[in-house]
């Protein structure tokens, strides 16, 4: 286990030093009746071992899809066009599906959207965790071994042990997601993508298991990527933030950075359009019109439909993302543009 | 878990009674009444019709006629049937109903486990060709009328199987080959009850092995040890006979069983197997499928333990619906292919206006749809425990 | 993934109905609105059933019956003379000639002497031509589909008997639907013992199999198609329909906009007619093609037991063929039994095909990804 400095104050990791995750240029589209929903569009990210990326964006714009896709659990009609995710620097996409899971949450695990529904109803609790500890856990623990294990987990989380051997229906909704978060901790992976853990549960139980998963990855140390809609959450527990509007990330740096400078006219939209809670009080800046469709996603630059600052060519050429500052970056023509915002009104 | 059983008993019984009183009032609303039907047939003597409107209460108000039919009912008294004065109907539906239940349980078991097979399979191999052929031909086999596919069957297995490979694979009809068996020792009542004792019996082993397996071993020896002991389950009876005397006689039985289980399962079977798919089509969308799926499992592991356990539940509500199917295809088997149960006795006490005897057969193949609904209910609870521990 | 469903294109059922505001906007007529607007939801649903192909191949089994049905009595009336085309009445005798033979093998154009004798007179002999009346005739351009074992013609019968299953589907179906939407919609809004004591009920008639009632039934009571239609549609109206649209109602009493109408003082009668029967009538008209078919196969079993009391039908074609005998002849006599039998199976299928297909359309869960 190695010691992680805390989120806020984290320096920029060294960038040479080799990344754990590094997602390069990935493209993907799901096929549907009328063509193409570009879900995932050339995006790129590094992940490196206990660090904290935030997926933020607002629903629709490809973040489950971006997260599912390092799973290769992607739908079936959901098509890789280009690009690698390379997890401690092997390509996943051209694996087969046998050695594809292997790497299924013994190495990344996953805590999903749909926490009342991610547990088989007929089975239970313990016995689906020890499946995951059964199969990855090399050698194969012994019986009383994966059960002190799995106390352990629930203790961790929160739990009460004794509950391994009842039934997810006998879970309350906060309980169900603990316990899917001790499953996902079950095979110490190397990293956890939590799905907007805590979107479907009241918010003071939202704020109970997100202190616990930032205890826990403190504690032990695993990487993982956080995605919500709700930057609020991000800001919270992650080091890093990567915004993604329609299907490309547009903006990515550390958390404190753009938080405090951001360079995209979306990541600043995105910004103000929430309450903020730990700054100072501000008025909140409108995100006029809608997310567009991404089954023919606008030319040029994707947000220009939205953006205060479109140009001509915004419309026409896709912007490059440039390094802004070091370890952020931004895909706009205009990022100069947009501390202006604040003066103009926007704020 | 015991007090459910006994709510649910409790509810059976209920539905029996609102059932019987639906009959009677069907019966007292019959243009003319019971009293013609008995004074009017002169097989019964003088004597004895006195004693038959003491019993069914002919000259008393409509409320004593009804706690007196109620009251022969629960005493077991069907009456004396009309058409084979006096034998008691009682009598005639215990000779016909084991012959009901082996049509009846060998076809939804072998309609229910197959089905049940073939379903998940397809539903696993969305888009292959072989989805469609079998989806395909499941709906054709649901839809067909089935007196008609009866008949087809006949015909084909009957008669052009036996030009074609030029002796008799199937006998087209009735129980027993009568001219085999002149000069038998054993009744062929006789013969067939054995025949469900030891394979009854068999089979009981081979559950009570699995149960006890699941409980004292590991998941894959436990799972070796079932199928084992089902396949013994399945073969002994066979052995049992082959060193019988019965053999010869239980052989042609067996024999005369064959093409008319095949049939209703197969008709069954479409049904179960369509169900199957759609229902593990549903459960393949669940949340929880993902969770299996990241977790790194295999697809096997996935469908078997996962989908299929989840899938089964509608299932096995449907065994009501099946049920209800079974029984109904069960009087047609029954008909086209002369096997002397329920089925035929309710048609032929039908046709020979014996009403007694046909509302006995009736109240029996109620009883059998009840008692399969609660086996349907009990099977879920077991299944779910959600409404297990409630 | 689960974003999907609510991508997918809002389904009949979620139609809720324009708001009354917008109404009074329309300069046009409040029936012409309507009639609109059921055209546009007609066309995109129309277009989704369309995807179905095996819908569309039941849908146009159907209309071809339906075409037969319409033509028999246009048939009877200008073109087929009825003592002989009568479906049920009609006698043709097919003037054969047969060779006397000492063994049969061709029993279109060979008889037995015995036979021969019977039929003519005692002094004919082996070798010998006899023309005698052949029946069961085989197809011939006088009747198409042949006679059957008394004489009758084959396609008048099968065209006929489809005129009478429409019938018998209709009124089932009409039934059902009519006492299933009424029952279902009042449980679902009233709740309560109402609720309970229906509910019970239906699952009493969906546990009773219906097969051995309706055979005890013919015993009792004279049973004809009318009163087999409406004794399958009350029984499938109280039965299994009723518990679906319940499920159904269910759905929309919770549904806001009814939550809205009782605010805005709408009296029960109102709101279940208003709101809660046309969001439940799409899955009606669908049972309703169930009821079809169970109604077509059922009173077909029937008639092939022998018990219905009705002049013609396919199950009757089917049961006239296996009390004569001539069912386990080989295909020798293919045209008793296919036909009918044919119809039967194609004719219920289509319905339930059909069903299926508009399931596809209401029910946006099962639809294709
Ligand atoms: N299986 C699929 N087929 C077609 N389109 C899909 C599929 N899954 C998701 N989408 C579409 O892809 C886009 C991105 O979806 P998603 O990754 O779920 O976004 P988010 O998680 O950010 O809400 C959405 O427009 C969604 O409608
Ligand atoms: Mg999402």
């Amino acid at each position: 286990m190695q010691t992680i400095p805390s989120p806020a104050g984290a320096p920029p990791r060294d960038r040479t030093d080799a990344a754990l995750l590094e997602v390069d240029n990935l493209t993907m589209e799901y096929e549907v009746d009328g063509g193409n929903v570009s879900a995932v569009s050339n995006v790129s990210f590094a992940l490196h071992a206990g660090e904290s990326l935030g997926l933020v964006g607002e629903s629709g714009c490809g973040k489950t899809s971006v997260a599912m896709s390092l799973l290769r659990l992607q739908a079936d009609n959901a098509r890789f066009r280009e690009g690698e995710i390379r997890l401690n620097g092997e390509d996943l996409l051209p694996l087969s599906e046998a050695e594809m899971r292997t790497h299924r949450w013994k190495d990344i695990s996953m805590v999903f959207q749909g926490a009342m529904n991610a547990w088989n109803p007929v089975q239970r609790v313990g016995a689906q965790i020890l499946e995951a500890i059964n199969l990855h856990i090399k050698p194969r623990p012994t019986a009383a071994e994966a059960r002190k294990r799995m106390e352990d987990l629930f203790n961790l989380v929160g739990v009460d042990p004794k509950m391994l051997d009842r039934y997810p229906h006998e879970f309350s909704g906060g309980m169900r997601q603990r316990a899917i978060i001790a499953m996902a901790l079950s095979c110490d992976p190397q990293i956890i993508i939590a799905d907007e853990p805590t979107t479907a549960l009241d918010v003071i139980v939202q704020d109970q298991i997100l202190a616990q998963l930032l205890r826990i990855q403190k504690e032990l140390g695993m990487a993982i990527i956080y995605i919500s809609h709700d930057i609020a959450v991000i800001a919270e527990v992650t080091q890093k933030i990567a915004v993604m509007y329609a299907g490309r990330i547009v903006e990515i740096g550390p958390t404190e950075e753009v938080f405090a400078n951001p360079r995209h006219p979306y990541g600043y939209l995105l910004l103000h359009s929430a309450p903020s809670i730990t700054g100072p009080r501000r008025r909140l800046a409108p995100l006029k019109g809608e997310p567009p469709n991404l089954l023919n996603p606008p030319t040029g630059c994707r947000f220009h439909p939205r953006c205060p600052f479109a140009t001509e060519k915004c419309v026409v050429e896709s912007p490059p993302l440039q390094e802004v500052s070091p370890g952020h970056s931004v895909e706009c023509w205009h990022w100069d543009k947009v501390p202006s915002m604040a003066e103009e009104g926007h704020a | 878990m015991a007090k459910f059983i006994t709510k649910r008993v409790a509810q059976m019984l209920l539905l029996f009674i609102v059932f019987l009183t639906v009959v009677f009032f069907l019966l007292e609303a019959q243009p003319g009444d019971l009293t013609q039907q008995y004074i009017g047939n002169p097989e019964i003597p003088p004597e004895q019709k006195a004693v038959l409107a003491e019993r069914l209460g002919l000259d008393k108000p409509v409320g004593a006629r009804y706690l007196a039919y109620m009251g022969n009912f629960f005493t077991g008294n069907f009456g004396n049937s009309l058409s084979q004065w006096p034998r008691p109907v009682s009598e005639m539906i215990l000779e016909a109903l084991p012959r009901t239940l082996v049509l009846f349980l060998s076809a939804t078991l072998l309609a229910y486990y197959l089905g049940f097979v073939t379903g998940k399979v397809l539903a696993w191999r969305r888009g292959k060709f072989t989805e469609y052929a079998l989806t395909l031909g499941g709906v054709g086999l649901y839809t067909v009328f089935y007196p008609w596919f009866a008949l087809l069957m006949i015909w084909g297995f009957g008669f052009m199987l036996t030009d074609w490979v030029g002796f008799r694979v199937f006998p087209i009809n009735k129980f027993i080959d009568v001219q085999d068996w002149v000069g038998s020792p054993f009744s062929a009542n006789h013969v067939f009850l054995r025949m469900i004792t030891v394979a009854a019996l068999s089979m009981l082993a081979a559950a009570i092995t699995t149960m006890i397996a699941r409980r004292r071993l590991e998941l894959a020896p436990a799972l070796r040890v079932r199928n084992f002991a089902f396949l013994a389950g399945v073969l002994y009876p066979f052995v049992y006979f082959a060193m019988s005397p019965m053999r010869p006689y239980a052989a042609d039985i067996f024999h005369h069983t064959l093409l008319p289980v095949m049939t209703l399962s197969l008709v069954a079977f479409a049904g179960i197997m369509l169900l199957t798919r759609a229902s593990m089509l549903e459960t393949l969308r669940e949340d929880f499928i993902l969770t299996a799926r990241a977790k790194g499992l295999s697809e096997k592991v996935i469908r078997d333990r996962h989908a299929a356990r989840n899938a089964l539940l509608p299932v096995v509500t449907s065994l009501v619906l099946a049920l209800a199917f079974v029984i109904g295809g069960g009087i047609i088997t029954e008909t086209v292919f002369s096997w002397p149960g329920i089925g035929l006795l309710l048609l032929s006490a039908v046709t020979l206006e014996d009403i007694p005897l046909a509302i006995g057969c009736l109240s029996i193949i109620a009883v059998l749809a009840l008692f399969g609904h609660l086996v349907a209910d009990i099977i879920y609870m077991y299944l779910d425990p959600r409404i297990r521990y409630q | 993934m689960t974003d999907l469903d609510t991508k997918a294109t809002p389904s009949l059922r979620m139609r809720e109905p324009e708001p009354p505001g917008h109404e009074l906007l329309e300069p046009e007529p409040l029936w012409r609105v309507r009639l609109r607007l059921m055209r546009k939801t007609f066309g995109r649903n129309w277009k989704l059933f369309a995807r179905n192909k095996i819908g569309l191949v039941g849908l146009t089994i159907i209309g071809i019956f339906a075409l037969m049905a319409l033509l028999h009595p246009i048939l009877m009336d200008r073109v087929w003379d009825p003592a002989i085309y009568d479906p049920v009445k009609g006698y043709d005798a097919v003037i054969t000639d047969f060779v006397i033979v000492e063994e049969v093998t061709d029993p279109f154009h060979e008889i037995s002497l015995a036979d021969a004798q019977l039929e003519t007179n005692p002094f004919v002999e082996v070798g010998e031509t006899v023309s005698i009346p052949l029946q069961p005739a085989p197809p011939s351009k006088a009747h198409w589909l042949g006679t059957d074992p008394v004489g009758r013609d084959i396609l008048s019968q099968l065209m006929y008997s489809t005129r009478a299953a429409f019938a018998l589907g209709a009124i089932a179906a009409i039934f059902a639907v009519f006492i299933a939407t009424t029952i279902g919609s009042m449980a679902a809004f009233y709740g309560g013992w109402l609720d309970a004591v229906l509910m019970r009920f239906a699952d009493l008639v969906l546990l009773v199999p219906l097969i051995p009632i309706l055979i005890v039934v013919s015993a009792l009571f004279n049973l004809n198609l009318p009163l087999l239609g409406i004794l399958l549609g009350v029984l499938s109206g109280f039965g299994g329909t009723a518990i679906v649209l319940k499920s159904q109602a269910l759905s929309v009493t919770v549904k806001p906009f009814v939550d809205a109408a009782r605010v805005a003082g709408g009296t029960n009668r109102h709101i279940i007619f208003r709101h809660i029967i046309p969001n439940v009538l799409p899955l009606s008209f669908l049972y309703m093609m169930f009821t079809v078919t169970d109604a077509i196969s059922l009173e077909a079993t029937l008639s092939f037991l022998g018990l219905m009391n009705t002049p013609m039908s396919w199950g009757i074609m089917i049961y006239t063929t296996h009390s004569q005998g001539y069912l386990l002849s080989g295909t020798s006599y293919w045209w008793l039994l296919i036909p009918a039998g044919m119809a039967v199976t194609l004719v219920a299928a289509s319905f339930f095909l059909v069903g299926r297909a508009m399931d596809e359309v209401i029910n946006p869960r099962l639809r294709r990804r």
